[in-house]
């Protein structure tokens, strides 16, 4: 479920009243901002047209001289994108300013507050005298602003708990909207039909534009549900029931639409125009899925190849999607259930093959549009009601709230009686009264009856009343009340418990549990056509849609490498002052990264060229040092210090050096076949951390094995080096934390002394030792030196050659 | 629920019915089992520890532990827990992972299950990154392996509860 998180920070309470004032102010000038254009378009209009006109005809007369226009107001110029810059930026204005007004958002939906917004703005605008724009016709809505939502929906969409209700879902959905439909309808126009004696303008209404406006009033918005249920955080079940249900039911409305709109002009409906309904509505929803899905591929398949041109990666999402939609819409089929469809399938194909930070565009791009659309969807909701003509019969509408209710209610507790002999976990009263009561109607109801043709249908205002009454009747009341009364009954709320790698695991482990147990008995249930559609997955349809190795990598471990990646980020973030929780992350990231071939077996150790010790402590000095440069780096890259946010590229190439010098380590060890260690096996872990840390001990071991010294050390001896007329050393012991502050501190010392200071923050090797080792170390050193500014990678300046010069001149 | 038509397809796969016991072979001839990365645990589990058969009363009675739980019953304590209780599907489902049968996954047993399930397609070292971390996850008394009551008590277990009470077959 996207989770708009962004906007629900807590208000401050500390808001002092200019800050506010001036919010308020920005309030008002916007608004007179929408308002003066509308009433300014015309004159200038008008008077630019005549000076045009006037001039030409000078023109041709004789021509006078005018003064340069310095200054022009040429307003119909831009009208139109200002015009709807401005009705964005009033929304997004909006938003803000509900957040800073301290109780407000915990007790009011923001639904609520947006149409009552609208109805201050469109009461503006005709006080103003001018003419409303028609926002909510179906162009704008239907095509601009309804497609984001859906999509953000869609992309979002959690697939396990959507497929494992799907049958409830459907029966909801589909069932559910035509009793309703049928129930309010009818009984409409029975009421309609009761007062024989007094004989009122409802006698007019047909039977079936009473259907019809049953079936434009039925149909639950996945648009009012969204943004209502975001608040409450209920628990994923209902949630994605009454979510699900909103969406899917968008076949069903379409068909039956068409269908009593088609017929009303006719009259009647015959069985042969049921039985058609019916076929379209399977051609409606399965072809819109179809759609759907094919741009889904589509997508999957182009991502494939964007690896040379990350940056346009987002956009290809967007706009396959938005082309399912207008495909599907082109051919009367459901658009909303092709942009579910587009969204669901190439989610796990596109996040494989995409960049990390394409990722975060989608995501951030999708959740702004969406924001911003449902804003304006609810503000245009007030606006158009101030608006319309309305026709205001108390009989009508009243009887229609009542009936949404009741058919509700009724429609909701008789299919969960039918659908709890299916399900295992039953739906308790408690979640049908939820379910029932999350009903809620929107935005669409309200398009749908806009459209609706005057001539065709003389009851059109009265039925946009009734629309709108029913809307406000849900969105306020229902959507006020639905929050303490979740409280009250104790529903289930969300478990914000993240996914464990634990958790992975298992699920695999009895989703091939139960697979088995249902080949055994020979049943072919779901778990059955489960495994072998994720087998069909992984053996055909993963290498077509998902670039280069990552097409093999098995579930569990991109899940696991998402999850280390993530954990490396907040690492980082944290300023390093942490311990490495796990074994080697980056080990496992890298293997993703640099794919080994898969041989199962031990990887055969190559004869590498025989190297001298000396060259061999080489190595070594660069392999710590540079392992400890980067570490380093780390650590000094705290939240105060960093201004950007490098981490992302600098991140795996931390990683790439680091993997190369574990592995590179270990294949010396093996080599040459040293003892490093009593305890932990010589690359494991700890070790590597070990060996990093303590600086004594397995540095320097090369020379004291020379000399036959047998000592071996603790590795994890954290030693102060005396550092009494040499330069201060810094110890960086991984294993334990160390403030970056007084890391930063030493390190300024260490810099002064250094000549290679561009190389960042380098360190030399702890050189603790004891005489002997001490004329070894100005030569390694010097050789250290060398190796790494050949190794670094932001590249030192050339020119820094001498390596005896003074830091400072 | 395993009713009656469900041991009869089983009766009707296995040939050697009419001996009156099932042996491991017999299981092996159910192809999608053989696919199935933990088919012989599967298997291994109808067959207690150092039998070689297994008869239709023992056969059925581990199969009862697939039937939905029926949580509105009502237990006195005098009835033994029924076999399909959530607690005997856990222990079930845990005595797979636990081959050896001494009570905990020790980490061994976890690579070997990560090992079928991940099918060669990956390194020594991811496992044993992935199978540290599992234990790191679960393990609360520090002894490096996941007894009983960890399984129940890992966080994602709790929401496997529900595919637990979702168990069918």
């Amino acid at each position: 479920m996207p989770s708009r998180t962004g906007s629900h920070s807590p208000a401050g309470t500390g808001k002092s009243l200019p800050e506010r004032g001036l919010l308020l102010l920005m309030v008002l000038v916007l608004l007179e901002g929408s308002v003066l254009p509308l009433g300014a378009a015309s004159s200038p209009d008008i008077s630019h047209q005549k000076n045009v006109d006037n001039h030409k005809v000078e023109h041709e007369k004789n021509y006078t001289k005018k003064a340069f226009p310095v200054l022009d107001l040429d307003y119909h110029h831009i009208q139109t994108p200002f015009e709807i810059s401005l009705w964005v930026l009033l929304a997004s204005v909006m938003k803000l300013g509900f957040h800073m007004i301290p109780r407000l958002p915990g007790i009011v939906p923001e639904s609520c507050l947006l149409i009552t917004v609208g109805l201050l703005v469109g009461g503006l605008i005709k006080l103003a005298g001018e003419k409303v724009p028609p926002v909510l016709d179906s162009q704008l809505f239907f095509l601009c602003l309804l497609p984001p939502i859906i999509l953000d929906a869609g992309y979002f969409l959690p697939i396990r708990p959507f497929m494992e209700n799907l049958g409830t879902i459907l029966m909801f959905a589909v069932v559910g909207t035509l009793w309703n439909a049928f129930f309010i309808g009818g009984l409409l126009y029975a009421v309609c039909q009761i007062q024989p004696a007094n004989p009122s303008e409802l006698h007019q209404l047909e039977i079936l534009p009473c259907l019809l406006f049953g079936s434009i009033i039925s149909a639950v918005d996945p648009v009012a549900v969204l943004a209502v249920f975001e608040e409450i955080h209920i628990n994923e079940l209902l949630h994605i029931l009454v979510f699900g249900e909103s969406l899917l039911n968008d076949a069903v409305t379409v068909v039956l639409y068409h269908l009593f709109e088609e017929y009303s002009a006719a009259g009647t409906v015959t069985v042969l125009d049921g039985f058609l309904g019916i076929i379209s509505f399977l051609v409606v929803s399965l072809g819109g899925i179809l759609v759907g899905a094919i741009y889904g591929i589509l997508t999957a398949f182009t991502s494939r190849f964007t690896s040379h041109t990350r940056v346009i990666e987002p956009l290809f999402v967007f706009v396959y999607s938005y082309m399912a939609y207008l495909s599907a819409e082109m051919f009367h089929l459901s658009g909303i259930m092709a942009l579910i469809a587009c969204g669901a399938v190439m989610r796990p194909y596109v996040e494989a093959n995409i960049s990390h930070k394409s990722h975060t565009t989608i995501k951030y791009f999708l959740k702004m549009w969406s924001s911003v659309s449902e804003t304006l969807i609810f503000i245009f909701l007030g606006v158009a009601t101030v608006d319309g003509p309305h026709h205001w019969n108390w009989t009508f509408v009243t009887v229609t709230v009542i009936l949404c209710l009741v058919s509700r209610v009724i429609g909701v507790v008789g299919l969960t009686c039918v659908i709890n002999k299916f399900r295992i976990v039953k739906l308790t009263t408690k979640d049908q009264f939820i379910v029932a009561y999350g009903g809620m109607r929107g935005a669409i109801a309200f398009s749908l009856g806009f459209l609706l043709k005057k001539e065709q249908f003389p009851m059109r205002e009265m039925f946009l009343t009734a629309i709108i009454t029913v809307i406000f009747f849900t969105v306020f009341v229902q959507g006020m009340t639905i929050k303490p009364l979740v409280e009250l009954l104790a529903v289930k709320k969300k478990q914000e418990a993240k996914r464990s790698i634990n958790e992975e695991i298992h699920t695999q482990f009895l989703d091939h549990l139960l697979t088995g147990i249902e080949d055994i008995c020979g049943h072919y249930g779901h778990h059955h056509w489960k495994d072998k559609l994720n087998r069909f997955n992984k053996k055909y349809v993963k290498k077509c849609l998902i670039a280069g190795e990552r097409s093999k990598e098995p579930q569990l471990i991109a899940f696991y490498h998402k999850m280390e990646m993530k954990q490396a980020i907040d690492l980082v973030e944290s300023g390093g002052g942490v311990n490495l929780p796990s074994a080697v992350p980056s080990t496992v990231s890298m293997q993703n990264i640099q794919p080994k071939k898969p041989p199962p077996a031990k990887p055969v150790e190559k004869a590498l060229p025989k190297m001298t010790k000396g060259r061999e402590e080489e190595i070594r000095q660069i392999l710590r040092s540079n392992l400890q440069k980067t570490r380093q780096r780390l650590r000094s890259y705290n939240r105060h210090t960093l201004v950007a946010d490098p981490y992302e590229d600098g991140f795996s190439e931390l990683l790439i050096k680091k993997q190369k010098m574990i592995e590179l380590e270990k294949k010396i060890q093996h080599m040459n076949n040293y003892l490093t260690v009593p305890a932990a096996p010589p690359d494991s872990p700890t070790m590597c951390r070990a060996r990093l840390a303590s600086g004594r001990g397995t540095d320097f071991k090369p020379a004291q094995q020379q000399r036959g010294n047998k000592i071996s050390p603790d590795p994890q001896a954290y030693s102060s080096k005396p550092a009494a007329d040499r330069v201060p050393t810094i110890q960086v012991d991984l294993a334990s934390p160390q403030s970056p502050d007084s890391v930063n501190l030493m390190d300024e010392f260490r810099r002064a002394d250094q000549q290679e200071e561009d190389q960042g923050l380098m360190m030399k090797p702890p050189s603790g030792q004891s005489g002997p080792n001490r004329p070894r170390e100005e030569d390694r050193g010097r050789e250290q030196q060398k190796m790494t500014r050949c190794l670094s990678d932001p590249g030192p300046s050339a020119d820094e050659e001498e390596e005896d010069e003074p830091f400072l001149p | 629920a395993v009713g009656p038509k469900g041991i009869f397809r089983v009766i009707e796969r296995s040939e050697q019915w009419s001996v009156g016991e099932l042996e491991p072979e017999d299981f092996g001839a159910i192809r999608e089992l053989s696919m199935n990365p933990i088919g012989d645990r599967i298997i291994s589990a109808f067959f207690s520890p150092g039998k070689e058969t297994v008869d239709f009363a023992s056969f059925v009675r581990i199969l009862a532990h697939f039937h939905p739980t029926e949580t509105s019953r009502s237990r006195d304590g005098v009835q033994p827990e029924p076999a399909n209780s959530r607690t005997r599907k856990l222990k079930f489902a845990f005595q797979l992972y636990d081959q050896d049968r001494d009570g905990k996954i020790s980490r061994e047993e976890l690579l070997q299950v990560l090992r079928t399930m991940l099918e060669m397609q990956v390194t020594e070292e991811q496992l044993q990154s992935i199978a540290e971390r599992a234990i790191q996850e679960a393990d609360l008394d520090q002894d490096d392996a996941i007894s009983f009551d960890e399984f129940r008590k890992v966080r994602g277990v709790d929401l496997i509860r529900d595919q637990i009470d979702n168990w069918e077959y």
